[in-house]
């Protein structure tokens, strides 16, 4: 066993036994919520791998919450319809708009997807009579399975891992599969993927579709978890949290999602009390990692564990080197 | 809307039609009645002047916005703080300590120029040329400067005295003076502005690294310093626009999203980094929003806007005025 080993098996330990050692529902609160925008941050690494930022995957979580709140409060569907259908009107919603947003790229697609996204967001706030306005939905049943209610917040959070697990797997099978290889050829070299005859709009649609799916799931899960939906928890600050948290822990895997959205959600819950210091020191963070940290936490561990502690030292007295020459 | 005019609706929408909420833009959903007492001439140049005056502050937004794009790369999600901060310096330096409001203009605009040099040289600098990254810097300094600004002066919508008050009525369209006041000193800057950039030694600098930052660099161009200069100006008009604003509307640290977002739309109607794109977009986008905030509301006058950045994205996404990229 060497040390990555050791070290995701610890992780994953500490991260099943959360609720159950420590037995406090505020901290299992907010790994419930880590685990819910991990979902969401593992989309967004999605979008990234391509090249791609979207703006609109709060719209698209949105999308998926509302869908399954108003199947429960409207229709007394199951829960478990509900969920898939959360997940599968995200993802429909990306494949349909998917071949016109995707014909542009770079920072066009960030804008229409904004556009987009802003326009989901008015949709649930103008469309009094479905959506409910600024006041949104409340009352939605809680997850449940049979007979079984998901009352329990441990059991929610297990709940929430499972999903976010999921996700990571998820994504990390599809990156080794061969449509992996596609996205990655699309993202470094649109031009000579096509010339082996691949079709770069049906595979950024597809990719698109399995990252709506993921914050649509994301949304289903918020809808029943919280129990209420309101359209400005779905704005393209959702989106923008999701990106940070990929900066955060590092884009070029997904367990730097992860990381991301494990040291980002909790970070406002250290100021609770007000809500501006909370922004300002969010705002502060982000300055900093950008500026000092901009491989994110998973690039800095990566390089920390995999080179022996010798040729850390060596590389900086390099570095130390070249500058005092220059 | 201006107010005594011959239309009117009677919830008034408030400026620019919408309400701010969390700092988002919300729509008022109440029923409305629209009255209108002038006849179609009257109307039409009625609805023409107030839509020439919500675009004349557009383009201020957009222009900075558009510069800064097309010379450093970035887009700048800040640019809606440098408004409020524009605003705010109004707030202190006239509103509290009772200056002449020219005189706080000048300052507030000299002092948010000043504070987006030093914002461009200490944090964005070294991200120029990577468009995701320096995205995300100018979002964190967005939220930064928002909840600073929180922070010292309180979320709550403060206001100023306006300095003109008063309407001209000519031939039954009203136009009230304030809105005249601001109308011509953005004209004056926007003449300026393209003076400076068009005869001035620094402004034909400034285009040439837009159009080619490495001939230009050739030419003995520093490219460091022209990203400050742009920074600084762009910064520098959207605090005009603030502090012009500032007697006119309220005064609060989430009043630059909508304005923000405004100057978002029209840059890409106009094409990103063109700057005869950002004056027919702001154009464009006044007299759309005035003409449906007028006849079907401001919530329509929105997803209007909204639908023509797709349309105009899906056509044509260099924008109306753009280079093909």
């Amino acid at each position: 066993m060497n040390r990555k080993t050791v070290l995701f098996v610890i992780a994953l330990v500490a991260a099943v036994a959360w609720p159950f050692a420590l037995d406090n529902s505020f901290f299992t609160h907010i790994g419930v919520s880590v685990w819910m925008f991990t979902l969401l941050a593992l989309s967004m690494n999605l979008m990234l791998r391509m090249g791609q930022l979207s703006l609109a995957h709060g719209g698209l979580m949105g999308l998926g919450a509302y869908t399954a709140a108003l199947l429960m409060l409207r229709l007394d569907a199951p829960f478990l319809l509900a969920f898939v259908s959360a997940g599968v009107v995200g993802g429909l919603v990306a494949l349909i708009t998917g071949p016109i947003l995707l014909r542009v790229k770079g920072v066009y697609f960030v804008l229409l997807t904004f556009a987009f996204g802003e326009i989901i967001v008015l949709m649930f706030v103008d469309w009094v009579t479905l959506f409910g306005g600024n006041n949104g939905l409340f009352g939605v049943p809680r997850a449940q399975l049979f007979d079984f209610i998901l009352r329990d917040r441990a059991l929610s959070y297990v709940f929430a891992l499972g999903l976010a697990a999921l996700g990571y797997l998820g994504l990390r099978w599809i990156y080794r599969s061969e449509t992996g290889a596609v996205i990655d050829a699309l993202h470094d070299d649109e031009e000579l993927a096509q010339s082996l005859g691949i079709n770069a709009l049906r595979y950024r649609v597809v990719v698109f579709a399995i990252s709506g799916f993921m914050a649509g799931i994301a949304g289903g899960f918020y809808a029943s978890y919280y129990t209420f939906v309101t359209p400005n928890a779905f704005t393209f600050w959702a989106a923008v949290d999701a990106l940070v948290m990929n900066i955060l822990g590092g884009i070029a895997v997904p367990a730097g999602a992860v990381m991301g959205a494990i040291l980002l959600v909790p970070l406002p819950e250290l100021l609770r009390d007000s809500q501006e210091y909370q922004v300002l020191f969010y705002g502060l963070v982000l300055i900093f990692f950008l500026k000092f940290i901009p491989n994110g936490l998973y690039g800095t561990f990566a390089y920390l564990i995999s080179t022996p502690r010798r040729e850390i030292g060596m590389r900086a007295r390099k570095v130390l080197a070249w500058r005092q020459w220059k | 809307m201006a107010e005594g005019s011959g239309i009117r609706w009677t919830n008034d929408p408030g400026p620019l039609g919408f309400a701010c909420r969390h700092g988002f833009p919300v729509p008022i959903m109440l029923p409305k009645v629209l009255v209108i007492d002038m006849d179609m001439l009257q109307l039409s140049i009625q609805v023409g002047v107030n839509g020439l005056m919500f675009g004349i502050v557009y383009i201020l937004m957009a222009l900075g916005f558009t510069m800064i794009f097309g010379i450093m790369r970035v887009v700048n999600f800040a640019h809606g703080e440098f408004y409020m901060l524009g605003a705010i310096a109004v707030l202190l330096l006239f509103g509290k300590l009772g200056y002449d409001y020219y005189l706080s203009l000048t300052i507030a605009v000299l002092f948010v120029g000043l504070f987006g040099v030093v914002v461009e040289r200490l944090l964005l600098r070294s991200l120029v040329g990577r468009e995701l990254n320096s995205m995300i810097m100018t979002l964190a300094i967005s939220i930064t400067m928002l909840s600073m600004v929180a922070i010292i002066f309180g979320p709550q919508e403060q206001s100023v005295d306006r300095p003109v008050s008063g309407i001209f009525q000519i031939a039954g369209v009203i136009i009230p003076q304030d809105r005249v006041m601001v109308g011509a000193i953005a004209m004056a800057v926007l003449v300026v502005f393209y003076l400076f950039l068009h005869y001035a030694r620094f402004g034909l600098a400034m285009r040439a690294v837009a159009q080619d930052s490495g001939a230009a660099e050739l030419q003995g161009i520093r490219p460091g310093f022209i990203y400050s200069l742009a920074f600084g100006v762009g910064s520098m008009l959207a605090g005009l626009a603030g502090a012009l604003m500032a007697p006119i509307y309220t005064i609060s640290p989430f009043m630059g999203d909508v304005p923000m977002m405004m100057a978002f739309i029209v840059v890409i109607l106009g094409g990103l980094g063109s700057i005869p794109g950002a004056v027919v977009g702001g154009l464009l986008l006044g007299l759309v929003e005035s003409v449906f905030s007028t006849f079907f509301g401001s919530t329509a006058a929105t997803m209007i806007a909204f639908g023509m950045v797709v349309l105009i994205l899906l056509v044509k996404p260099s924008g109306l005025m753009g280079r093909a990229q």
